[in-house]
């Protein structure tokens, strides 16, 4: 019995042996793993990665990671001797920190020619690719370019009651508005709290970026900024007058937000249009589809408003990034996929697929474009006006001091000049350690 | 030798998993370590100065400090009220036991995502509640003032049938004869409860009260669930060490706030057993 059973140990451990020597010794397939948040435009990619299986044998595995731990995953990850992955897609702040501390391959030579850089739009080349900003290195590719911009119910806007009773109290038409003033007065109009009706609903999420994303925007339009970019100085900046004008303003809208309007993330200001109850919500187009795919033609879209002449738009989207901790072989087909992915042609295929916002100009102009979603002509629109926050590897830090202090001038903890006075004195903090600032 | 031999295999998890770790901690708190990058240099004591000058650290002490005092006290008070409610035995105990146990049986991490869209200030259930009575509709989580209140709800909610279920064990191990003695001699309730039901339960309460403070002193998986680790209203300790580590990626200065932490919890500790031995040497 004994002997027996020592048998029947030694038979099951040596079967793996057994079953690896009569596979035939065959090659493993060559794979590409690139690593997206779960959302939309990630599913797109994998339907594009099929196709270009089926054309050159290599397969594209795309690992989609829920938003909330994405970034913390990546990063962790990188402190590995070899990622599990070959191509990150990578949100464009996280950029400085993949360039500065070896993460990212470096591209300035591979990627003018892959694509010629005349057809990227120069925003996206510059937000999205480059570090830094302007200096013609490039660490990622374009793969989804995105924006801010604002859903609408156009059905609210088309009513003939609504139309006259707007007329009648504000002297003009109800359309789309194209300044931040007109902006208030429609969120006015059209805030009947009562009713479990609101005017709008903004980017004021506290959990990551939201809100960051959803005031920067304005800032600027106002005159603000985040600071110098060359001396990397904040105060007299990021709580300049124009600054603390633009905070006030977005203390305003809330007046006719929803109740939890001070702090809504994406999911939640797509959720407060889609429920019916807000007339106008803030997003990055990349969100849009859900819209669409419940509401249908109720909703219309445009551009971010502009105050006076200035209109600006946060950036969003990622770039294709090749992991610097991955084999030379899988870098090449990285390479060879990120190639073939940004073809006239597949960016064609890609803007088809639910949230796939492509960087091509050429792409971008046409009226092919702009007539295959409800959103793609405001999103057109929206590229020449696009900036995006602090992409130096300390961007966690800086962004986690924005929200953290333009949230407390949101619930009142402190007024805006204070809180602004607070985030610029924070943000030198951080830039002195990071050594960037000098003083 | 053989001895050893047996001892070994735990000591060796003992050793990698406990001791190892600590010291390492320690020495990683005199370092600019980052979790990406994986470099280590020397920083001295720069970490914690960081940590006693930044008011950070302070507002994470302070907010705990609040959490763990209400959070405790209302548990204590509301499980041993419970308890004493249900130390006779009555029709159906059994089953109503059970139900005030099950939220503390929950995962904590779902409970909070749960938790999160009944107090939604907008669309959740209990201001939908509050609106049909015709009363205030309070914006849990999102007036400043309520955030830490509301993460404080759903901890006593969930934790108060632990201290109800170590309080009943406390009353259930007090002789029935005592009470029949006190009875004879007159004593009234309230002298029953302040000479015999409180101090022959005190050691069981002080345990469960050492056992939730160093819990709550952790509280971390509601206010990520809630708030978020980044929100000034609800950053405990916990929430500003993962905040630090894992999105800041300082892992030196995550290792010097754990150092500080872990103080704080032995000196806390040692308080609370010290009180156990006194009593009990009583």
């Amino acid at each position: 019995m004994k002997t027996r059973m020592i048998g029947i140990v030694a038979a099951c451990a040596l079967l793996p042996f057994a079953a690896g020597c009569g596979s035939g010794g065959d090659k493993p397939k060559q794979t590409v793993t690139i690593w997206w948040a779960q959302w939309a435009p990630a599913d797109g990619l994998q339907e594009l990665g099929q196709e270009f299986e089926a054309e050159t044998g290599i397969a594209v595995k795309v690992h989609q990671i829920p938003w909330s731990s994405y970034q913390d995953q990546v990063f962790l990850d990188f402190g590995s001797k070899k990622t599990s992955f070959d191509v990150v897609v990578g949100d464009s702040q996280w950029i400085g920190r993949g360039a500065t501390n070896g993460f990212y391959l470096e591209l300035t030579n591979w990627l003018p020619t892959a694509v010629d850089m005349s057809t990227v739009h120069p925003r996206a080349a510059r937000y999205l690719c480059e570090y830094p900003s302007g200096s013609g290195r490039f660490f990622a590719a374009p793969c989804e370019t995105d924006a801010i911009g604002f859903a609408y119910r156009k059905d609210w806007f088309e009513d003939a009651k609504e139309k006259e009773a707007f007329r009648l109290k504000y002297g003009r038409e109800l359309v789309p508005p194209e300044t931040w003033d007109d902006f208030l007065e429609v969120a006015e109009f059209f805030a009947r709290p009562r009713e479990k009706r609101y005017g709008c609903a903004i980017l004021t999420g506290r959990a990551y970026d939201s809100l960051v994303m959803g005031y920067q925007q304005i800032m600027w339009s106002f005159g603000g900024s985040w600071g110098d970019e060359t001396t990397y100085a904040v105060n007299g900046h990021a709580n300049s007058d124009a600054a603390v004008e633009a905070l006030w303003f977005v203390k305003k809208l809330l007046k006719f937000s929803p109740k939890n309007g001070a702090d809504l993330d994406y999911g939640q200001t797509l959720e407060a249009f889609i429920n019916g109850s807000t007339a106008m919500s803030m997003n990055y187009f990349a969100f849009f589809p859900d819209i669409v795919s419940n509401i249908g033609d109720k909703a219309g879209f445009f551009i971010m408003p502009r105050q006076g002449d200035r209109r600006v738009v946060s950036l969003g989207g990622q770039g294709f990034s090749i992991s610097a901790k991955t084999s030379p072989e899988q870098q090449e087909l990285a390479k060879k996929f990120i190639a073939w992915f940004l073809q006239e042609k597949v960016q064609r295929k890609w803007i088809t697929k639910p949230a796939g916002f492509t960087a091509n100009t050429a792409i971008l102009g046409s009226e092919e474009f702009r007539k295959a979603n409800p959103y793609n002509a405001a999103f057109a629109e929206s590229l020449d006006s696009l900036q995006d926050f602090w992409n130096v590897p300390a961007y966690n830090e800086l962004l986690a001091a924005a929200q953290k202090y333009v949230g407390e001038a949101l619930d009142n903890v402190k007024t805006p000049k204070d809180a602004l006075d607070a985030l610029a004195a924070e943000h030198e903090k951080i830039f002195r350690d990071a050594k960037l600032l000098k003083q | 030798m053989l001895k050893y031999g047996f001892i070994a295999p735990a000591l060796i998890i003992l050793i990698a998993l406990n001791i190892f770790p600590l010291f390492y901690n320690i020495i990683l708190g005199f370092t600019n370590s980052e979790l990406s990058t994986g470099g280590t240099e020397c920083a001295g004591l720069r970490n914690y100065s960081i940590i006693f000058t930044e008011p950070k650290f302070a507002a994470a002490l302070r907010t705990t400090a609040l959490f763990v005092f209400a959070a405790v006290t209302a548990e204590l008070a509301l499980g041993f009220g419970l308890a004493l409610a249900l130390k006779d035995r009555f029709r159906g105990k059994t089953p109503l036991l059970t139900l005030l146990l099950i939220p503390m049986m929950l995962s904590q991490a779902v409970m909070g995502r749960y938790w999160y869209l009944i107090l939604n200030g907008e669309s959740g259930i209990l201001n939908n509640l509050l609106g049909m009575a015709g009363l205030h509709q309070p914006q849990w989580l999102n007036d400043p003032g309520l955030k830490l209140v509301s993460v404080l709800i759903i901890d006593v909610w969930m934790w108060t049938p632990f201290m109800m279920l170590i309080a009943l064990a406390g009353l259930n191990s007090i002789p029935q004869y005592i009470y029949e003695a006190a009875e004879i001699d007159r004593a009234g309730t309230w002298t029953v409860f302040r000479r015999i039901t409180l101090p022959m339960c005190a050691p069981l309460l002080v345990l469960a009260v050492l056992l939730r403070t160093t819990d709550a002193l952790k509280q971390f998986d509601l206010v990520l669930a809630t708030t978020g680790p980044n929100d000034a209203a609800t950053q405990t300790l916990s929430a500003l060490l993962y905040q630090t580590v894992f999105k800041d990626s300082r892992v030196g200065l995550g290792c010097a706030y754990a150092c500080i932490i872990l103080v704080i919890v032995i000196a806390l500790a040692s308080v609370f057993t010290r009180y156990i031995d006194f009593i009990q040497s009583k």
